[in-house]
């Protein structure tokens, strides 16, 4: 991906070229850039790792894997697609967008955001090694309840360690996105007048430094049970293995709103383009996403109704698991407000961000039912949950990802995307997600348990579909991958404004943006 | 001039405050849950002692046990149900058997069932969570000092103490 | 025709076994039956508000079109709207809520229970003991599962009975009586879960978990364990046999007599 890197500015300016550009740059373009290419190829290895899964899922018996790998796959595939893919596209986004969107030259920290960065390559160069270990990669689910994560192999410490990793860069960024945006604003532009990109960054960027220290703490205490003698977690020296649940879940949950905040941002930035009418209630909106996020502290236990709360605990978080359903829902109304007696075009950003807002509803009524706690002692630990939090990540934070990567394209690249190309990924990726998951809900109420290789045949013909959809939404994403290649190899096409709905300070840049994006702050009216 | 001088004092200062803070935590942990009563620990109240105020109502006690990992040793109560009386002193037993020809240390870890009354499932002497060394091929019987407490609501009618016995043979320092 | 109906009873082999089950089953307890009901509850509920929402999106896509020559609007906030959008939802959760908690108060209260069976997880099988009977004893999957299961067993799964949802032996349970189940583990988290019996709780090493059941009907019910418990999780099934009362007591002393003819 190219930059205006050679219509450069001052003499002083020696800018390195090939691999040592992209090793040492400070730019936020460039290392937006850096962050979505490395996520793309962690979304094909965490994809990889699931179609093993589905491959496997696809008729009862063990055809291909034996259990012990299997559940290093469902293992790995969460980690790689939850801080792989996910989070550094997001982290991507907002080194390309916040400083074009508030206009700024660059991001408050460049060296810090380097360095946040290409600590990733490492983390997971090492947390990938541990499959080709004798003892296998981690086995016992993202969530590494103890005991069973104190028994396993000699991966435990390497995984830990990376996660370690992980969870600086997250936090380095997280502070470089709160600097940039609190201090680097175009004078005019008030925090109300922010786009809803840069809001969403700005809460997201404090949930995630309260929440990822917490999960250090979690993972540094299964290291010093398993190493160094002490028992946090093993009731043998007077701890308990709840107490992990109940810190992780302090970090996961809030973690879970980290993976689709920025999400909420970009679909409130396509869909008034595409419209072309303003939000609907912006205030509204933002004071939802400072709800959600508040919130999202005080509900960690509905991860956990089954360990043997008591009640009062288990009816505490079912209310506030409830509740926050409330922000939630005025969001997606605000949504639909916009699209409500606009003027729409349906280009492919908009095509994923409408899927969004109907498939993540979707994922949020299953959410719903997941809360009340009589009816989730049978969904607790099913299908029905994984089915549940796949509608919300997969046709939710990855579809907004998508949706970003087209709609911002033509700004990065100065080059268009080949439409009719675009809306065919969307209807294969959509058609095929569905199939891949809705199946998922049924097989868990009948009674089909999570993080199992085989199941009991009565589960066979929605695994097969689920399979058959998995496969399909696999091989769509290699047309994702030519749309971009065709992209890139064109010549340049694109005028500033890409989209003649578009609105916000990155449009008033030529595309691709010049080096330092804002030399001179814009005027904000 | 630097004059951010004030603003990195102030930081190293911060960073040194956090680093001798998580020492601090040992002691001041000691200190609160004194201060709370939150030991951690179900309930060895040794300063109730003997203020028995039997109360003509009577509850039943089940004794149950489990073995960890499968460890070489036999663990049962010495008695698997008790009618009491709430506020009566009672005496009873679990029997431990080493079946291994090794000397063994062991630790033993309660649990009382339902969990929102264990609070008054009161335990005067027990051996929960100190470590016992028991020699090969014996049996050895560890004894269990309890009273209900009055306060136990009248709803509860029984209460089920586990113990779970595990093998600390090989680890570091337990108390 | 001949060849799609092939090929489709050949990808989805239990075509004929009829297995397309899409909900929870309403089960045989008074646990499993208000979790049902509080299910189907929100299901109506989120679907009636998914046909209101995505009714008002498809509407407007299909008429709030630039290409039908719609002319947007302008509006961009309304306050009133906004109260509204809010109130109404939290008053229907209110609405929810309360039932809801009112099952989860029926579903915690463990007590007067007249049998109690001890469920202790092991990897990778239970054992299971009645409290009042001393009757005590292990349960794993049965063989001919445990044969098909391996990788590349060359078995047919389909042709198995009940594969992967048998044992060598099953949990007898008394019907129309307040069983009180207790749970722990000797090793690693698992749970203790039977769809139909409904009702799910962890069992945890050194801790005791404890809920109760009422099977009001007779029959086999069928579960397994649902906490990632290491290599052989899918394994180790549940089988529960509810019989009447007094078949229940001959059975305990068929079980005490067994084991005191296999200790001497």
């Amino acid at each position: 991906m190219n930059t205006n890197i050679d219509n450069v500015h001052d003499d002083h300016h020696h800018t390195p070229t090939g691999i040592m550009r992209w090793i040492t740059t400070t730019n936020h373009k460039d290392i937006g850039t850096l962050y979505l290419w490395f996520s793309l190829l962690m979304f094909f290895i965490g994809g990889f790792m699931a179609l093993i899964i589905r491959a496997e899922l696809f008729e009862p018996g063990l055809q291909l894997v034996i259990p012990g790998f299997f559940n290093q796959m469902t293992t790995m595939h969460a980690l790689i697609m939850i801080f792989g893919a996910v989070m550094p596209a997001f982290v991507g986004l907002a080194n390309w967008q916040v400083p074009l969107m508030i206009g700024a030259p660059d991001m408050a920290l460049p060296r810090l955001n380097n360095w946040s960065f290409w600590i990733l390559p490492f983390a997971f160069t090492m947390m990938l090694s541990t499959l080709f270990f004798e003892s296998g990669g981690p086995a016992a689910g993202w969530t590494l309840y103890p005991p069973l994560s104190l028994q396993g192999g000699d991966s435990m410490p390497f995984v830990i360690l990376s996660i370690h990793m992980l969870g600086i860069s997250s936090i380095l960024g997280a502070i470089n996105i709160i600097a940039t945006i609190l201090n680097m604003r175009a004078p005019g532009m008030t925090l109300m007048k922010l786009p809803m990109f840069i809001w969403t960054w700005l809460i997201t960027a404090f949930l995630l430094i309260a929440a990822m220290p917490v999960l250090a703490g979690a993972i540094t205490m299964l290291l010093t049970d398993r190493f160094f003698g002490t028992s946090f977690f093993t009731a043998s020296g007077g701890g308990d293995p709840v107490m992990f649940q109940h810190i992780f879940w302090f970090f996961g949950h809030p973690e879970v709103y980290i993976l689709i905040l920025p999400a909420f941002g970009i679909v409130s930035t396509i869909l008034p383009t595409f419209s072309r009418k303003k939000l609907f209630g912006y205030d509204s909106m933002v004071y939802a996403t400072v709800s959600i996020a508040l919130l999202s502290f005080i509900v960690w236990a509905h991860h956990m109704f089954t360990v043997g709360m008591p009640l009062a605990g288990e009816i505490f978080f079912m209310l506030t698991t409830m509740l926050i359903a409330v922000p939630t829902g005025v969001k997606v109304f605000n949504w639909v407000a916009t699209m409500w007696q606009g003027s729409m075009t349906f280009e492919t950003p908009m095509l994923f961000s409408i899927a969004f807002i109907i498939l993540f509803t979707i994922g949020g009524f299953s959410g719903l039912m997941l809360a009340m706690t009589p009816a989730d002692f049978q969904y607790h630990d099913t299908y029905f949950v994984v089915a549940h939090f796949h509608y919300v990540l997969v046709p939710g934070a990855v579809f907004a990802i998508i949706a970003a990567v087209y709609y911002w394209l033509p700004k990065w690249t100065g080059k268009m995307y080949d439409e009719g190309l675009g809306k065919l990924h969307f209807w294969l990726t959509t058609i095929f997600v569905n199939l891949t998951f809705f199946p998922q809900h049924f097989v868990g109420l009948a009674g089909m348990p999570r993080r199992i290789p085989d199941y009991p045949v009565q589960f066979a013909d929605f695994n097969a579909i689920s399979s058959i959809g998995a496969f399909g939404f696999g091989l769509s994403q290699l047309l994702f991958l030519y749309i971009l290649y065709k992209t890139l190899k064109q010549n340049k096409t694109v005028e500033d404004k890409a989209w003649d709905g578009a609105e916000g300070l990155e449009w008033t840049l030529s595309s691709p943006p010049p080096y330092h994006s804002f030399e001179t702050p814009p005027k904000i009216n | 001039m630097n004059k951010y001088r004030k603003t990195y004092f102030l930081l190293t200062c911060a960073v040194v405050f956090m680093f001798f803070f998580s020492y601090m935590l040992v002691p001041l942990y000691d200190i609160f849950c004194e201060v709370t009563g939150l030991n951690g620990k179900t309930n060895i109240s040794k300063a109730i002692v003997l203020n028995e105020t039997p109360k003509n109502r009577f509850v039943k006690i089940q004794f149950t046990s489990n073995v960890a990992e499968s460890a070489p040793f036999q663990f049962q109560p010495f008695k698997k149900e008790m009618i009491v009386e709430v506020g009566k002193i009672y005496n009873t037993s679990y029997l431990l058997t080493n079946k291994s020809t090794d000397i063994k240390h062991v630790t033993a870890s309660p649990s009382v069932v339902p969990s929102q009354n264990a609070e008054y499932f009161k335990k005067i002497e027990c051996f929960c969570f100190t470590e016992q060394k028991i020699l090969g091929l014996t049996t050895e019987s560890l004894p269990l000092q309890f009273i209900i407490d009055n306060k136990l609501p009248l709803e509860t009618n029984t209460l089920i103490l586990s113990y779970t016995l595990f093998n600390t043979t090989n680890q570091a320092g337990l108390k | 025709m001949r060849k799609i109906v092939t090929l489709f009873a050949a990808i989805f082999p239990s075509i004929t076994f009829a297995a397309w089950e899409v909900n929870m089953p309403r089960g045989v307890t008074p646990t499993s039956e208000i979790a049902y009901d509080i299910h189907m509850l929100m299901f109506w509920i989120t679907v009636i508000i998914g046909i209101l929402v995505f009714g008002v999106m498809i509407y407007s896509i299909i008429y709030h079109r630039k290409s039908v020559g719609y002319i947007p609007a302008n509006f961009h906030e309304s306050t009133k709207v906004e109260i509204i959008w809010t109130i109404i939802p939290f008053l229907i959760l209110i609405g929810c809520a309360i039932p809801a908690t009112k099952a989860l108060i029926m579903m915690e209260d463990t007590s007067d229970a007249s049998v109690t069976l001890k469920v202790t997880g092991y990897q990778w099988m239970w054992e299971y003991e009645y409290l009042e009977d001393g009757v005590n004893f292990f349960s794993k999957i049965d063989n001919e599962s445990n044969k098909a299961r391996r990788l590349n067993s060359g078995i047919n799964v389909n042709k198995v009975d009940n594969y992967l949802r048998n044992v060598d032996n099953i949990v007898v349970l008394p019907t129309n009586t307040k069983v009180r189940i207790l749970l722990t583990a000797s090793d690693v988290i698992h749970a203790w879960w039977v769809p139909e019996l409904g009702g799910k709780k962890d069992a945890i090493p050194g801790y005791i978990n404890e809920m109760w059941l009422n099977i009001k009907k007779p029959g086999t019910y069928r579960g397994q364990c649902a906490e990632l418990c290491g290599k052989d999780h899918a394994f180790m099934p549940i089988v529960v046999k509810a019989v009447p009362k007094i078949e229940f007591k001959k059975w305990v002393s068929i079980q005490k007599n067994n084991r005191v003819a296999k200790n001497k």
